[in-house]
């Protein structure tokens, strides 16, 4: 399985040259099987990019196929949705699956305030010309499809939930679990532990310096070394830092993973625009 | 009065190697008066870096604070809740807009801070917000502005602004498309409808008002968004090319066209050919064509005395502020 981050900020997307090393757009990460069977995991202003890659093989010519699965709908996860052009192309196939952000709203009817006349000249999800399904799933279960087998959890996020995905493909596991705060930093909830357990990459909400962290408590996001605890309790092999500050510019967190691998035993990295990895 | 362009993309933020020059944020645009008297136009992303300005001016008092909106596209709106002003007890913020569907004003904006999309509702952040909604043709005044509203062509409408202060004046005509092919309505537009007599009479009467408002104009920001091979090909999106803006303002007498709302696909070195080729095309008019990016300021009118006071102007493209610190929790 291979995996490419194409946004990896959180909250908000950063321009200018102090962002280009890791990259300035929110999340969205694609992930990709040995066979070619693809998934993407939100819909961020990283989405955008993918968008024109997609755009210039199957999916210009209205045959693609894609499932996306969105964590939460905080807006850093969906904006890039009005701008990610396979919608635009009749024959496409797009699955978008999530939990329901609030009892009695559904994934679709977020989505559909998002698309509202004010908001988008789009106007609504049935403008978009390609085949586009919504559909809610209740966090705890397995979700099959081409190529993949996700296991969701819900986790707390603030004030909200967010569903994190434990994601199997070609005998390699890559763990999501972005916009988490547990309850205690230091010990990780068991939900987080059990999607963790011997993946081959754990990709962490890494949002909050730890000296800053008591400042921002229970505004959803964790410490950066809140990854390493999952990994070394979880015993996961490879841990990405992942939904960066807006304030972190590629100095910053240059340093801040000089100073965390210098604490662990598990391999890290901070998650970054480019590249397909192999997992 | 200066001008300064805090966000000048249309649609969505672009990060990456190819913006670092005229920017990534979408619209935002600072004006303010010799005396300090400040508005804003449009809260897109650039908001967030200006508010972290306006905050450190402020040193943590609360202040009053004037935005003015061409409608509530997300583009138009998304810096808000990361105004960190707004974080402030005792502030104020007046949002003023057009009425653009049947929700009140405070239920729109209020709606992009919905539970679903952020942690914080609107009713819950310190700032205190007012809603005032604008009439094209109906002007107000704001501390040393006076600004006058002027209806544009753009799905589900939109207002541009005259703003008049220390005896100069500029005009913000964004976002909006030409007056000859399209008549934004309250619908989606798959591609281009056939134009009734009543369509034509009412973009006639839009130009006609438009036109009126900028005779006399020192400098037009204007919604530039799309080459003319890109606009032949997406007339019923809203937008405009620097083209239609030149016509416009040829007509008009306006000596100074800022293009504006820049499309998100033109990297640095588009911008810089279409800088080059629209400066050259506009320089037999009569018009100097300028090319917007992060950090212009510009001056519009008389320079006050005390220039010791004035924001350094950057020259060129990637010499302008850099976004300082804040924090959210999105």
């Amino acid at each position: 399985m291979k995996l490419r981050f194409w946004g990896v900020r959180g909250s908000f997307a950063m321009s200018g040259r102090d962002y280009l090393k890791y990259g300035g757009n929110t999340t969205s990460i694609e992930l990709v099987t040995a066979a070619g069977e693809r998934l993407l995991v939100d819909l961020g202003t990283g989405a955008t990019e993918l968008a024109k890659e997609l755009m210039a093989g199957e999916f210009g010519k209205g045959k693609g196929r894609l499932p996306i699965l969105l964590s939460h709908t905080h807006l850093d996860h969906i904006q890039g949705l009005p701008f990610f052009t396979p919608f635009f192309i009749k024959g496409n196939e797009i699955r978008i699956m999530g939990a329901d952000p609030i009892s009695g709203l559904s994934l679709e009817a977020t989505l559909q305030n998002q698309l509202a006349p004010h908001y988008s000249p789009l106007n609504g999800l049935e403008n978009l010309a390609a085949g586009v399904s919504i559909s809610s799933f209740i966090p705890g279960g397995t979700i099959a499809l081409p190529g993949f087998v996700v296991t969701t959890a819900a986790l707390p996020h603030g004030n909200m939930w967010t569903t994190a995905f434990r994601i199997v493909a070609d005998g390699k596991t890559v763990t999501f679990l972005s916009d988490v705060e547990y309850p205690s930093p230091d010990d990780p909830l068991p939900a987080a532990l059990a999607l963790a357990s011997s993946a081959d990459l754990v990709i962490h909400d890494a949002m909050h310096a730890d000296d800053d962290y008591h400042l921002r408590k229970g505004w959803g996001h964790s410490p950066m070394s809140a990854g390493i605890v999952v990994c070394e309790r979880a015993q996961a092999k490879r841990l990405a830092l992942f939904h960066h500050s807006p304030d972190a510019t590629d100095v910053m967190i240059d340093d801040v993973v000089a100073r965390l691998s210098a604490t662990t035993t598990i391999p890290l990295f901070a998650a970054a625009e480019g590249a397909y990895l192999d997992v | 009065m200066q001008i300064t362009f805090w966000g000048v993309r249309g649609s969505y933020p672009v990060p990456g190697s190819a913006t670092v020059r005229y920017g990534g944020q979408t619209s935002c645009v600072e004006t303010r008066t010799a005396s300090g008297d400040t508005v804003i136009v449009d809260a897109g992303t650039g908001l967030r870096a200006l508010g972290n300005k306006l905050a450190g001016e402020a040193g943590g008092k609360p202040r009053q604070y004037h935005v003015l909106l061409s409608h509530v596209h997300w583009d138009h709106i998304q810096g808000l809740p990361f105004f960190s002003p707004a974080y402030v007890p005792g502030t104020k913020i007046s949002v003023y807009a057009l009425l653009t569907a049947a929700d009140e004003l405070n239920q729109v904006i209020g709606g992009i801070t919905r539970h679903e999309f952020f942690p914080l509702p609107l009713e819950s952040v310190p700032a205190e917000f007012d809603f005032h909604q604008v009439e094209p043709g109906v002007d107000f005044v704001i501390g040393g502005f006076h600004i006058t509203p002027i209806a544009l062509n753009h799905p589900f409408g939109s207002v541009g602004y005259r703003i008049d202060g220390d005896g100069a004046s500029w005009a913000y005509v964004a976002d909006t498309a030409p007056f000859d092919q399209v008549l934004h309505k309250q619908h989606f537009l798959k591609g281009l409808e056939t134009l009734t007599a009543d369509d034509r009479s009412a973009l006639a009467s839009m130009r006609e008002a438009l036109m009126a408002r900028l005779k006399g104009v020192d400098t037009v920001v204007y919604d530039t968004h799309f080459l003319p091979e890109e606009y032949a090909r997406f007339p019923h999106y809203g937008h405009s090319t620097p083209d239609q803006a030149l016509e416009l303002c040829a007509e008009a007498g306006v000596r100074r066209l800022v293009l504006y709302h820049h499309a998100p696909s033109h990297s640095d070195d588009q911008m810089d050919e279409i800088a080059a080729s629209y400066l050259a095309k506009g320089a037999p008019l009569g018009i100097e064509v300028l090319t917007s990016f992060e950090g212009l300021t510009i001056q519009v009118g008389p320079e006050p005395r005390g220039d010791d006071d004035l924001v350094e102007e950057p020259t060129r493209p990637g010499t302008g502020v850099q976004n300082v610190v804040s924090g959210e929790s999105t």
